[in-house]
């Protein structure tokens, strides 16, 4: 088995599944992320469903969500240990380091940060890469395509501002 | 705690979407190929913020195309349906704008998240554990939430907004999705803590 595959076979594959994954021999429902992580952290600190409105809305999805990511991270950790042979702990990226700083700490409260907000982004946008952009975008939902357009480019104008020039101090 | 952990799984093998060994099959395959294709990586999502790698993208408009075609015909033959989610127009636009911030920062979203992790990645760890009090305060605080998010404009499609053109009109949108694919210039950054190489398939 090849090591990596281009983002045209990632692409065919990733197509598939999501044809796999809205068909009646799949799961009759689109792919989706996002909803798993408010409705475990319900779980986690035992809010009640009748206590709390969003966890009552979001238990089907997340549940759902909780055991596809379940698998998810399985298969990844199958494939990093004996396909792609990239498993290895560590604490910064290797462009964070080339275009940000080399402080662990200085990455790991900004990525505390960014999941933090990450979150009660999608929640506010009722999806996120999955849901909106993969799931929402096939199916052509005026939705996903406004998520997507905002998103992209709010992308590219964080990266701008928050990391340093190429190659150089700021 | 492993009551509820376990709860989990009744709930998501009672709903009519797969039975707990399909679900857990389409994750391991959507873990697989993402992991793969090596889209996880900050230096692929964050890279992208930075113009520096172009993976993401291209695998997305290509991947999205593919699917709407086919997605069409499934569902024109009754093998799928339509899941639209609603346009709430100011929950989209101020929660796709702090997704980005928080995408181009974290390098991760919340479904390459726990692809990451699986393969080792400390910093993303900590910002599940981020996302995990970001859900948190989104439930308590949704009562409040809730109608800031609105107005909803309902669950349109953009083959809906052209009536009696919808083939052409998915048609169009795929193929054009699939050629910006291919246009989008197909930069990569390789990670030599990776001993990362291009691909070859």
């Amino acid at each position: 088995m090849p090591r990596k595959i281009s983002w045209l076979t990632g692409g065919v594959l990733m197509a598939l599944l999501i044809l796999f994954t809205f068909s009646i021999f799949g799961a009759d429902r689109p792919i989706g992320a996002s909803t798993y992580v408010p409705y475990f952290a319900g779980v986690l600190f035992d809010l009640d469903p009748q206590k709390y409105e969003y966890m009552a809305e979001i238990e089907k999805a997340g549940a759902w969500e909780g055991v596809m990511l379940l698998g998810a991270f399985f298969g990844a950790l199958f494939f990093s240990l004996f396909v792609t042979k990239t498993f290895r702990i560590s604490f910064i990226p290797t462009l964070w380091k080339e275009r940000k700083n080399s402080s662990v700490l200085s990455r790991l409260l900004w990525s505390f940060f960014a999941g933090f907000i990450m979150i009660i982004g999608a929640r506010l946008a009722g999806g996120c890469t999955s849901g909106h952009f993969l799931s929402g975008a096939s199916q052509i939902a005026v939705s996903g395509l406004i998520f997507g357009g905002i998103t992209m480019a709010t992308v590219i104008i964080t990266g701008r501002l928050f990391y340093n020039k190429k190659g150089g101090e700021k | 705690m492993i009551e509820r952990i376990s709860h989990i799984f009744e709930v998501a093998a009672s709903e009519g979407h797969g039975s707990i060994f399909t679900i857990l099959f389409i994750g391991f395959l959507f873990g697989a190929i993402i992991q793969w294709a090596r889209v996880d990586k900050f230096e692929k999502i964050a890279g992208f913020a930075m113009l520096e790698d172009m993976t993401v993208p291209k695998m997305l408009f290509f991947a999205i195309g593919a699917a709407s075609i086919g997605l069409y015909f499934l569902i024109e033959t009754g093998y799928a349906h339509y899941h639209v989610k609603p346009i709430m127009l100011g929950g989209l636009v101020i929660g796709a704008i702090l997704f980005g911030i928080a995408m181009a920062i974290f390098g991760k979203c919340p479904g390459t998240g726990p692809v990451s992790i699986a393969e080792g990645r400390v910093d993303v760890l900590v910002g599940a554990i981020g996302g995990i009090f970001g859900g948190l305060l989104f439930t308590y605080a949704y009562p409040w939430i809730k109608p800031l998010m609105g107005p909803d404009y309902g669950k349109e499609t953009l083959p809906s907004l052209f009536e009696g053109h919808e083939t052409t009109v998915i048609l169009l949108y795929g193929a054009a999705l699939i050629i910006v694919s291919f246009l989008i210039p197909n930069i990569e950054y390789l990670d030599p803590e990776d001993k990362e190489e291009s691909a070859e398939v």
